[in-house]
This record gives structure tokens, C-alpha cells and sequence, in this order.
């Protein structure tokens, strides 16, 4: 296929995280806020006066002072950040928005204040505490600390307009780029597809590493060039996989399943669109803080919740994924050290193969992929049997159509 | 012109290649030691196995050629590469239809291996980069004894205990190794204890992979009779002898992958 327009552009945004887009809002007067984790409502935070950016740290090398202040057996995402930080790569930050998600996170930010890593004077932090349960009792509370601890400090150190109406513009951004991304989606679940896992990869990753008023342009000319884009004539996808797991920002990890033919029609993963570039849809009746906090913790798929409700519909949003994307299998993915996804792995890895009967791979990874020849064997093998099972079950099919 | 399959298993250590015929015959085979040019590997291995067939004359006349290995995407003229993972199921299953377990010690990895009544994958498990109990690991250890391979993969039959080891780092081993070599405790039971060490991690990825009933011992550390009793100990079962060299799976599993292609396009 042709290259899609603007990839090169995307490509070039997520060199580093204080990217074009993010140096022109900043030069724009407006407050940049960082955060990690889908417990951060993104879409609260692209208000009249700031944007988000949703960190990385690419390109990352050696984390031996990272290690030095977190050691070894905390997962690569976390120490990146923290060693970036230490470069001064993060001095664009105003605020940095986390929650007690894990606490390795907690560290980061925790340790980027003790040792005043970011060269900022405007810097200001907070941290709340997610619940791990989805009752009116948790919504409210979680709500109160979005509330107290992310909007009114915008409000009143940086002078942005957290009124209903002005949360509610920002969600309707927020719903514009979404719309994009579900209609992108959609083209997934064609058999031979016009976009591939990398570019969906990429797009995805710069509207989280991008201030979303100016990379929405970009995007919805991007969509426009799909709507028009001719397929490959040969379809050269040995298999369709849904990948569900931990944080992935760099679509390297895209290029090696290419590599190896294997399409990914669903992203369930942290930095993944599923969850995260779905519309809220907002009544008239409500605040639309109580709204949209509801609507995060409704769609979390984090493994954190531990409630039995949760861990099964996450179960159960895996099937439905393999089902409406048409996808032949499941890689469950974690982050080296990843507390909660490596628990979610081992489980949810063997449920799903053994009572769902879908056929699924495990693998752990480092933060840094590239150069990853062991991973690219696995998840070449796992094509292979996912390949070898669809042409065993097309003999089948063909053999009871010869015999009927 | 009769017709010639090939499979090229270029591993980090040593590359491997098998060529089969129409019936699925080894007609020739060669194991080398690995370059560090996988191209040049790879050449080295395929020029060296077609000169004993009188039939072939050069790597193109071969059918249908698989490469696998880590250097899988570098062998020349080939038209496929096939993980490994994939190549050893085959393999074994070729040699010994009924095993079902595969526990691989490549130069660079463990891997444990489910293969399918048809020889292809079940499940598999793999380690990661660290290089604990794969063939690296073992040559730093025969180096850090001061003796050929071979004598070290024998040194712990001889031994009456186990001194147990408690790096699993390749580098860490070998330090920890010469500290009690310092203090002169028994060499084969400092050999015995690494033994046991890193048949407990192909415990782990056997048992990852969901291997069950007959299961064998494939790579060059295949031939490590220390580590095969050592094995057996911690597995609790007796590991399934092939009636071909266990280091060369990888490769017959490419050929045959290579033999059943080839046929097809007929």
C-alpha cells in the first residue's frame, strides 16, 4: 500500500516525548499535563488553557540510576521515565498527574519531586488514590479526588476553566478523536485490511503523546486518506491476533508482529485504544465530572480491580474482541515486573485457552523491544500453530462438504 | 533429477543442516560451529551438507529450503524461514512419532515445547534474554573448570553429593563456581549442583509448556549426560532417547517442513 498520509510526520512525533506539537502548545501559553495511566482521565485534562500528554520515553538506553533508586524488580515503563527525567527530557512538563495505579508508578513521581528532577518552576504534582472496586461508594470518592486533586489545582494555579461547560467542550474533543479511532477500528475487521498493525500502532500513540486540538487535523485527514486507500492485492496476514497486556509505547513491537504476518485487529493493552479512544457519551443530567470519572472506571480493564465482576468482564471483552474482530488468537503481553498484568497473564492466559477453547500465547517483555530476537521466535511459532490450525480446520470443513 | 529438501538451522552456537529426499531419508547433515556472520554460517553449513550429495551441485538445486534458527531470515536461496519453536516439533516428530514433550537447550534459550499428534506446536514456553542454563552458560562453566566441554558434561556422574549453586547468572555462576573450586570443595560435585540447577529451570519451562508424556532432549546440550540424569531427577521421568543426534531436530524439522512444501507444489 501507499504510505498513509502524515505517517512520516507521526513517525517523527514520537522521537521524543517533547515533541513539535507539544513545543507549540507550550509556546502557545497553554499547560502541559502529564500523565501514565488510564486511571487519569485524559479527557478532562484538554481544557481551555492545557493539554495532555500521555508520557514515553523513547529511544530509552541505560537505566542504571533509575535502578539505582527503584532497583532492579521494578518493570522497565517506570525506570525509563524515571532515567528520562534524570536526562531533563521531561523538563516541558507543568504537571504530572498519576494515581497510586501501581506502586512503581508512585515511585516515579514520588522520586522525580524528592530530587527536583524537573527543571520547571511552575512543576506541581498529585497523586490519588484509585479504588480497586466499581461501588457508587468507590465512584464518588474517586470522582472527589479527580476533582480536588487534578481540576481545582489547574483552576488555581494555572488558571484553567473546569466548569461544567468548559468539561464538557473538552469531551467533546475528546469524542471527536475518538470517533476517528472507532471508525478506524471498524476497518480492522475486514479480512484484508487497509491499514496495518504499525500505522494503527502509531496513530494510536500520537494522540495520546500529542495535544489533542492539534493533532486532531492531522488525524481526521488521516482517516479521510483511509476511507480512500486501496488494499494490497495479496492478503499476507498469516493470522489475527488480539493483543491484551500491559503498557506498550513503542510500535516496534507492531513492526515485529509485521514481521512475522501476524495482524493485530484489537489493542487491549495500556497505550492500546481499547480502552481509551472510545466516545463518552454525556447526558444532560448529571455533571459531566461524575459522568465522564464513571465512564473510566466502568471501561478500566486494568487488573488492579480485583472484584470478581471485574476480572471476569475482562474475560469476557477478550471473547467479544476475538469474536467481532474475527481474530484467531490472544497474546497476553506483560511488562517485565508488571505486578498486576503478570498475574492477569498466568490466569486469564490459561482460562482463556483452556475454557474458552482460543488459542493464546503468553509472553513477558522488556520495555525495550527492538533487537528482541527471542520474542519475534515466539510470537513466530504461535503464527505458525495459529496458521497450521486454520488450514487443519479448512481440510476439515472441505472433507465434511466432500462427504455430505 | 531426483529432488532434495533442506532445512538450515543457524543457531547462536552452532548451525546445523539436514537434507532430506522425496521419501523423507536424511541424505546428508553437517554441524559447525557458528560464525558471527549468519549469512556466512549458513553458506558454510548448506555448501558443506549438498557436497556430500552427488546429485546437487549448488544451494539452488535444492526444492524447497526452510531456514530456522536465530539466523532463520539470513540463510541464502531459501524460501521460507520457520521458528525454531516449530522446526524442533517437527523434528522430533519425524524421529520419534511418539514423544510428545520437547525440552530444547539452544545455544541462546530453553524453550519447552507440547507437540501435536501431526508434529506441529501445542504450547510452548521460552526464557528470556538472561542466558542461565543454555549453552553459553554451560561453555563459561567448562571454561571456569579449565576443561573441553565434553569432560564437564560428564564431571557430576561421578559425584556422590550436590553442592548446590545459588546464581542462576551466567556470570554469577561462574564467580560463585571459583569461589568453591578456591576452597577446594570436590569439582564433580560443584558440577553436580550447576547440573541441578539448570535442569530445575527446563523443570520450569517443561511445566510452562504443559508437557506431558514422553519427553526428550533436543540442542547440543541434549548430549550433556550430567544434565540429562540431572533432568530425569527433577522431572521425575526418563527422558526419551531419539534414534538421531538430538542437535540436529531443528534442522530435520525444516527439512521435513521443507519436504511437505515442496511436494505440495507440485
Amino acid at each position: 500500500m501507499r504510505d498513509l498520509k502524515h505517517i512520516h510526520f507521526y513517525e517523527d512525533l514520537l522521537e521524543q516525548a517533547n515533541n513539535d506539537l507539544v513545543k507549540k502548545a507550550r509556546d502557545e501559553g497553554k499547560t502541559c499535563v502529564a500523565y501514565t495511566c488510564y486511571y487519569i482521565p485524559e479527557a478532562l485534562l484538554n481544557l481551555n488553557n492545557s493539554f495532555s500528554v500521555r508520557l514515553r520515553a523513547p529511544h530509552t538506553g541505560s537505566l542504571d540510576i533509575s535502578q539505582y533508586y527503584m532497583t532492579s524488580f521494578i518493570c522497565g515503563y517506570s525506570r525509563a521515565l524515571l532515567e528520562r527525567a534524570f536526562e531533563g527530557g521531561f523538563n516541558f512538563v507543568d504537571c504530572y498527574f498519576s494515581s497510586d495505579t501501581c506502586q512503581q508508578m508512585v515511585r516515579v513521581v514520588e522520586n522525580i519531586h524528592e530530587l527536583n528532577l524537573i527543571d520547571n518552576p511552575k512543576f506541581y504534582y498529585n497523586i490519588i488514590d484509585a479504588p480497586m472496586k466499581l461501588t457508587e461508594h468507590g465512584n464518588k470518592f474517586y470522582t472527589n479526588q479527580v476533582k480536588t486533586r487534578f481540576l481545582e489545582p489547574l483552576r488555581d494555579k494555572f488558571g484553567c476553566d473546569i466548569s461544567d461547560e468548559a468539561l464538557r467542550k473538552a469531551v467533546e474533543m475528546h469524542n471527536r478523536m475518538c470517533a476517528i479511532f472507532e471508525e478506524i477500528s471498524e476497518l480492522r475487521k475486514a479480512e484484508n485490511p487497509v491499514i496495518t498493525p504499525r500505522e494503527f500502532h502509531i496513530l494510536c500513540l500520537v494522540s495520546y503523546a500529542c495535544p489533542t486540538y492539534l493533532i486532531l487535523p492531522y488525524l481526521e485527514e488521516t482517516l479521510e486518506d483511509l476511507r480512500h486507500r486501496q488494499k494490497d492485492e495479496k492478503n499476507h496476514w498469516r493470522a489475527r491476533v488480539v493483543v491484551v497486556g500491559s503498557e506498550i509505547d513503542d510500535y516496534t513491537f507492531s513492526e515485529i508482529m509485521e514481521a512475522c504476518h501476524c495482524y493485530v485487529v484489537a489493542d487491549r493493552y495500556c497505550y492500546g485504544s481499547i480502552p481509551g479512544r472510545q466516545q463518552i457519551k454525556l447526558n444532560d443530567n448529571e455533571p459531566v465530572l461524575d459522568q465522564v470519572c464513571r465512564a473510566y472506571l466502568e471501561t478500566n480493564q486494568c487488573p488492579r480491580f480485583m472484584a470478581q465482576e471485574k476480572v471476569q468482564g475482562r474475560r469476557d471483552l477478550i471473547k467479544k474482541l476475538v469474536e467481532d474482530y474475527k481474530a484467531d488468537g490472544v497474546i497476553y503481553e506483560q511488562a517485565k515486573f508488571c505486578d498486576f498484568w503478570g498475574y492477569e497473564r498466568m490466569l486469564a492466559g490459561r482460562v482463556m485457552a483452556e475454557e474458552y477453547n482460543i488459542p493464546t500465547t503468553q509472553i513477558d517483555r522488556e520495555y525495550v523491544v527492538s533487537g528482541s530476537g527471542q520474542l519475534m521466535t515466539r510470537i513466530q511459532a504461535f503464527v505458525e500453530s495459529l496458521e497450521i490450525k486454520k488450514i487443519q480446520a479448512k481440510r476439515g470443513n472441505d472433507e465434511k462438504e466432500r462427504n455430505s | 533429477m531426483k529432488k532434495y529438501f533442506g532445512g538450515c538451522d543457524v543457531g547462536s552456537t552452532y548451525a546445523k543442516c539436514v537434507i532430506l529426499d522425496e521419501e523423507g531419508k536424511i541424505v546428508a547433515h553437517t554441524t559447525i560451529r557458528s560464525k558471527i556472520n549468519p549469512t556466512e554460517t549458513a553458506t558454510l553449513s548448506l555448501e558443506g551438507t549438498i557436497a556430500q550429495v552427488e546429485d546437487l551441485k549448488s544451494i539452488q538445486d535444492l526444492t524447497y529450503l526452510v531456514g530456522t534458527g536465530y539466523g532463520r531470515n539470513k540463510v541464502p536461496f531459501a524460501d521460507e524461514n520457520i521458528s525454531e519453536i516449530s522446526c524442533h516439533a517437527m523434528g522430533v516428530h519425524v524421529a520419534d512419532p511418539t514423544i510428545t514433550g520437547i525440552i530444547d537447550i539452544g545455544g541462546q534459550d530453553v524453550k519447552g515445547i507440547r507437540i501435536d499428534e501431526d508434529g506441529t506446536v501445542l504450547n510452548f514456553a521460552m526464557n528470556d534474554k538472561c542466558a542461565a542454563g543454555t549453552g553459553k552458560f554451560y561453555e563459561a562453566m567448562a571454561r571456569a573448570f579449565e576443561m573441553p566441554l565434553e569432560e564437564f558434561s560428564k564431571l557430576s556422574l561421578k559425584a556422590k553429593n550436590v553442592i548446590p549453586i545459588t546464581a542462576q547468572c551466567t556470570v554469577f555462576a561462574e564467580s560463585e563456581v571459583t569461589s568453591l573450586v578456591g576452597e577446594g570443595k570436590p569439582m564433580e560435585e560443584i558440577a553436580a549442583g550447576l547440573q541441578v540447577s539448570i535442569a530445575k529451570r527446563c523443570f520450569v519451562m517443561a511445566k510452562k509448556a504443559g508437557t506431558d508424556g514422553k519427553i526428550t532432549l533436543t540442542g547440543g546440550c541434549a548430549k550433556n549426560d550430567g544434565l540429562k540424569k540431572a533432568i530425569e531427577q527433577v522431572l521425575r521421568i526418563k527422558i526419551a532417547e531419539l534414534p538421531i543426534d538430538p542437535q540436529l531436530m531443528g534442522a530435520l524439522g525444516a527439512a521435513e517442513y521443507a519436504r511437505q512444501k515442496g511436494l505440495a507444489q507440485k
